[in-house]
């Protein structure tokens, strides 16, 4: 309690002297005493102390307290306690809020500290070694002082961490950790240990800090996210800002496309806090890093593409158009998106096609341009419009065409309905506010850079003036604005508006002779430029002076002599004569001497502080650049010596053409060897082609050949058999013999149809005989008891007769359809044979003939068969007719077996009578006797019919002979 | 560009034997006689494919001069493989390479794959180092050993594909982590890993590895 005492007591009496004792009693105790305990209380007595007695702690304790980091490792909160000592010591942060006025001093009191603390190089080992620690009282105090550290001595301290082993990734691992406050508070240290140091801004990259750093400001809500996200951006600035290496491999590791969800920042934009508006900024600057025009071109470019390939470009545009965005984050945007289209002719093509929503949709460019000459908008923005535009055409040859197209009277839309780049740059050009001026001539001027067509083309531009005066040409215009200078009333810097025009006309003239005489064309121009140059005047006007000395040296430095009045020669002379030689030259040097040319040279970015130090542009100082001394050489040349040089000159030029037309000689040689060569190469194929065709065709002659031969032997045989059997009707080969044939078997079927109709004439009559003989049982009755059994007989006799005859007629009918089959199987043969023929026919012009000679006869043939096929028909009719016949007499048969059965019932009645009329029998068994004759010979042709059946037979062996045969022919 | 793995590496060695040659081969297939001093670390990247997967290697290439030694040694923790170099006309820097070695042992992850390089095999009448020797070095440490030259580009892509091949080995066989970036792996972005897939395979590329020492 006694230091306590102490404290209290210390305040009311002369804090200085009791302070210094009791802080000296800690000291000795933290020191000296064996106890852990005893230590930390003294070493937290002290931390009580170190803020307010910050020199005093600082020079007694600061000894004892590295001591006790050094031996008191494994108690975590005495290091704790002296980690937070040292830091209160070291830091400025506390302090400045208890002394404002003091502040100085105790920066001086920080840097101090921090010098004594990293002498001994070991004590940031230390510290680093502490860091590993996870306990959260030793590991965030230590984050603290090693940020502090790095803040006063950032050099020296990251210099000791980057030799010692390991130590910039251990810093690295505090990313990692869960507890948010040690994370955030490593961001904060790293930011430090980054700060331009390259070999650990690599190191930390290498350890994956990109990675880490985008998921942190992913997970915090990218632009929505709170001052982490800030932090996290301008440590990725550090690591990324003039560091080619690290951008390389920031864009290899794909983490441009992880740029584009920041700026999905949506239409709505309800809040646009001041957070989001310093994140968005800090993301803005981001992309710019990485395609800076100062980064290395080809870094640039491959950045440039990646961004469009990921539609970073197209969000950034979507911003630019997007309505309620803060004016200085839609200034950044532009200025963003200027810079990821410049001399990317992908990107530049891309943001020419942007259109504004608006109704109906302007180009974007269009929309900017009317920002640009508006004096309402801001200056800032008016800048980033002009750097927009400048990017835009920067490289970019197709763009220019179509900016200075917009001019041209044959473009210009005559409706007015919309307006142009070129109008709203005209507008602006003449109006009366110098900014716009400027603005509008130095975006003129890019339209023109290094491109001599447009130069050319924008010569043709006409301006229409006032009401009956006639058109004026751009050119002219300016000159007439230039020269009345000041007469105009104007708001802003009026030398503003003469340095934009004088800095157009310089761009244009430059290399082109025909604008130089077009120039020159006008007489009051060469008097003006030399009443300029040639007056003495303030301080204010130097700069004009020179850019009209400028203007002067290019016209006669690009003068072709055209014009009689105003040879290179004479407007020397007017120069030595009116103004000096000597005077001229001191004149051009105004501008390049000039406080703001330095500035403007530096960065393509038109960036002014205000508007007064709007003056030049940065692709003018180039030209200045080039310019200078060459005119400076012109000028003091002699005109012998001008005269000499320009007769090398000639005859450089004369050799030149000779060489380039012989090149263009051997060029069209060339091509015409070429041409040649193809033609012998492609009628080389040809060649080859035709006689691969040649020796098929050869081929195919033989084969035809062979097959005509073939043909021939063919027919010839084909005509012997026809004369064998066809009485020399000509047919073809297969077919006559065939057709003979089904002839003979319809003939024999015929035949045989014949008989069976006989056959069954006979039956019918017998049956009719048969009826005659039953339907008179009265006269008969005594008979019909034989004639019963014999009538079974014969009807049993009748009925096998008739199977047979059913099971012939089906063996016929089968037969028929086979020869049908057959028959269809011959045609379409024929038909083959038919298509076949022409095929050779066509080659051999012999064979044509005979194929028509053998279609008719096949169509002849055909003819016949449909004949026969119809004969077929109507025996195949008569057979079912005969057939209906014998299903009638077999009804009649079943009709006469009822009246059979009846009869024997009648028999049997009758046997009674016949025991009564056996005296009668005797009388008439002489008639029955006879009438028993007469039945037999009814019997007779019964077995004639017998003998008929196996003549059938024979038939059909007959048959199966001739199927053999047409086999054999088919066979041929 | 997807990759199904991206490999950390480092090419270290004497200054001079023509680290940023080799790499400069690799990524842009050309050569610069011209000795332009690396200051620190420069990086370089390229995609090549092993066994049909696409794997993406990131490469730094680190300063010779033991000044920066202090510097290189912060890159050996988060590679995965190592490119040891050193130039055979010139027999101190294959003396140093136990060194190098040492540096290497002493602060990378224990399963870093170090391929020895003697570069300059063009340079064959002014071989100070024999190629055994090499050989002898890379067997005794356990190292992959081939001879380069960066300037005809003779076996330089072997190198760099062979050292993923082994890379690769060693993650089917599960000795590396691969969720752990201070390994110098990463797996690509929407990518399943497969650790069992094919493991016979790679075994037979490991073989391959130690086989190939081309055309030098």
């Amino acid at each position: 309690m006694n230091f306590l005492r102490g404290v209290m007591g210390g305040q009311s009496a002369g804090p200085q002297h009791t302070e210094a004792e009791t802080i000296q009693k800690l000291c000795d105790r933290v020191a000296s005493s064996t106890l852990l305990d005893d230590r930390r209380n003294a070493v937290r007595a002290l931390k009580s102390l170190s803020k307010k007695y910050r020199l005093e702690v600082g020079i007694q304790a600061m000894e004892h307290l590295i001591h006790v980091l050094q031996t008191d490792r494994a108690d975590s909160e005495i290091i704790g306690y002296a980690l937070d000592t040292l830091y209160n010591i070291i830091s400025n942060d506390e302090e400045e809020e208890v002394e404002e006025n003091s502040t100085r001093q105790s920066e001086d009191l920080g840097s101090q500290f921090t010098e004594i603390f990293i002498k001994q190089q070991e004590n940031v080992t230390l510290l680093l070694s502490l860091l590993e620690e996870f306990d959260f009282h030793v590991r965030w105090p230590g984050v603290k002082l090693l940020t502090s550290l790095l803040k006063q001595l950032g050099p020296q301290v990251q210099q000791i961490i980057l030799v010692s082993p390991m130590g910039v990734s251990r810093l690295m691992d505090l990313l990692a950790d869960s507890r948010e406050v040690i994370r955030n508070d490593g961001v904060l240290l790293l930011q430090a240990l980054t700060r331009s140091n390259g070999a650990i801004q690599k190191i930390v990259a290498f350890e994956n800090a990109f990675e880490r750093l985008l998921d942190i400001i992913t997970e915090e809500g990218n632009s929505d996210g709170g001052i982490v996200v800030e932090d996290c951006l301008i440590l990725l600035q550090n690591l990324l800002k003039n560091n080619n290496s690290n951008q390389n491999f920031f864009k290899e590791g794909s983490y441009i496309q992880r740029m584009k969800p920041w700026f999905e920042v949506g239409d709505e934009n309800s809040g646009w806090s001041a957070q989001k508006v310093t994140n968005l900024h800090l993301m803005l600057q981001l992309v710019r890093v990485l395609v800076s025009p100062t980064n290395p071109p080809g870094a640039t470019s491959s950045c440039q593409k990646a961004m469009f390939q990921c539609g970073l470009l197209q969000q950034l545009c979507t911003i630019l158009m997007a309505t309620g965005v803060p004016a200085d984050i839609l200034t950044e945007t532009i200025n963003t998106v200027s810079e990821v289209i410049r001399g990317c002719q992908v990107n530049q093509d891309y943001f020419a096609s942007v259109n504004a929503p608006s109704n109906p949709p302007r180009p974007a460019i269009v929309v900017l341009l009317m920002s640009m000459v508006n004096e309402r908008q801001p200056f800032v923005l008016r800048c980033a419009v002009l750097y927009c535009f400048q990017c835009f055409l920067y490289k970019n040859q197709k763009g220019q065409g179509e900016i200075v197209s917009t001019l041209l009277p044959s473009t210009i839309d005559a409706t007015g309905n919309s307006v142009s780049a070129g109008q709203l740059l005209c507008g602006g050009l003449f109006s009366t506010d110098s900014l716009s001026n400027w603005c509008a001539a130095v975006a003129l001027a890019h339209a023109l850079q290094e491109n001599a067509t447009q130069k050319e083309q924008l010569l043709r531009v006409q301006l229409a003036t006032s009401i009956g005066n006639p058109p004026v040409s751009l050119l002219q215009q300016c000159t007439n604005i230039l020269s009345q200078g000041d007469k105009i009333n104007r708001r802003g810097s009026k030398i503003q508006t003469r340095v934009g025009l004088l800095m157009l006309l310089c761009t244009w003239l430059s290399n082109c002779p025909i604008a130089v005489t077009h120039f020159l064309h006008n007489s009051a121009n060469v008097p003006f430029l030399t009443g300029q140059i040639a007056e003495n005047l303030g301080e204010e006007e130097q700069l004009v002076q020179g850019l009209c000395a400028l203007l002067l040296g290019i016209s006669i430095y690009f003068n072709d002599n055209s014009l009689e009045s105003y040879m290179k020669e004479k407007l020397k002379q007017l120069i030595e004569k009116r103004i000096g030689k000597e005077n001229f030259i001191e004149k051009l040097g105004f501008i390049s001497k000039h406080e703001l040319y330095s500035r403007a040279s530096q960065k393509p970015q038109p960036n002014f502080p205000s508007p007064e130090y709007m003056i030049f542009d940065h692709e003018f100082t180039k030209l200045v650049k080039e310019l200078e001394g060459v005119i400076t050489k012109a000028i003091y040349k002699s005109s012998e010596e001008d005269k000499k040089e320009e007769e090398v000159k000639k005859t450089l030029e004369q050799h030149d053409s000779i060489v380039t037309h012989y090149k263009n000689m051997i060029r069209e040689q060339d091509l015409q060897l070429d041409e040649l060569k193809q033609q012998i190469s492609t009628l080389k194929c040809q060649n080859e082609q035709l006689q691969t065709a040649v020796t098929q065709q050869v081929s195919q002659i033989q084969q035809h050949k062979d097959q005509y031969n073939l043909l021939k032997v063919q027919l010839g045989k084909d005509n012997q058999h026809q004369a064998s059997y066809n009485d020399g009707a000509q047919m073809n080969g297969i077919q006559p013999e065939e057709i003979g044939r089904l002839r003979e078997e319809i003939e024999e079927l015929k035949s045989n149809q014949e008989l069976l109709q006989s056959q069954l004439a006979e039956k019918d009559s017998l049956i009719e005989n048969l009826k005659s003989i039953q339907t008179s049982p009265g006269a008969n009755e005594q008979s019909s008891v034989t004639a019963s059994d014999r009538d079974s007989e014969q009807i049993a006799e009748l009925k096998q007769e008739l199977a047979t005859l059913k099971s012939e007629l089906n063996s016929q009918s089968l037969e028929i359809t086979k020869l049908q089959t057959e028959k269809q199987e011959l045609l379409q043969k024929t038909e083959a044979f038919v298509k076949s023929v022409p095929v050779p026919g066509e080659s051999e012009a012999g064979i044509a003939a005979k194929t028509t000679d053998v279609e008719g006869r096949l169509s002849a043939l055909l003819q016949e068969t449909k004949e026969l096929k119809n004969e077929i028909k109507a025996l195949s009719e008569e057979r079912t007719a005969i057939k209906e016949q014998l299903d009638s007499s077999n009804s009649t048969i079943a009709i006469l077996q009822n009246e059979r059965n009846k009869l024997e019932v009648d028999i049997t009645d009758s046997k009674k009578e016949q025991d009564d009329l056996l005296v009668l029998l005797a009388d008439q068994d002489q008639k029955i006797f006879s009438l028993k004759n007469k039945l037999k010979e009814l019997g007779h042709p019964v077995e004639e019919e017998d003998e008929l059946e196996s003549g059938d037979q024979d038939d059909e062996d007959e048959e199966n002979e001739d199927d053999s045969k047409d086999q054999g022919h088919i066979q041929l | 560009m997807t990759y199904a793995y991206l490999f950390k590496y480092i090419i270290i060695g004497d200054t001079g034997v023509g680290k940023s040659c080799l790499l400069l081969q690799f990524t842009d297939k050309r050569f610069q006689p011209v000795h332009d001093l690396t200051i620190g670390v420069e990086f370089g990247a390229r995609m090549v494919n092993i066994d049909g997967k696409q794997i993406k290697l990131q490469i730094w290439d680190t300063a010779g001069q033991e000044s920066f030694r202090s510097i290189t040694r912060s890159y050996y923790r988060g590679a995965a493989g190592a490119l040891l170099v050193y130039d055979i006309t010139r027999r101190e820097t294959f003396n140093h390479l136990t060194s190098w070695l040492e540096d290497a042992r002493q602060h990378s992850s224990s399963n870093m794959v170090i391929m020895l390089i003697g570069n300059k095999s063009d340079l064959e009448s002014r071989r100070d180092v024999k190629r055994e020797e090499g050989e002898a070095f890379a067997r005794e440490h356990g190292l992959i050993f081939m001879e380069t030259s960066a300037k005809t580009a003779c076996n330089v892509e072997e190198a760099f594909i062979n050292t993923a091949k082994e890379i690769y080995r060693k993650i089917q066989q599960g000795l590396f982590d691969v969720h752990n970036e201070a390994n110098g792996i990463k797996i690509g972005p929407q990518q399943c890993i497969s650790t069992s897939v094919g493991p016979s395979a790679s075994q037979r590329n490991s073989r391959d590895v130690g086989s190939n020492s081309g055309c030098c």
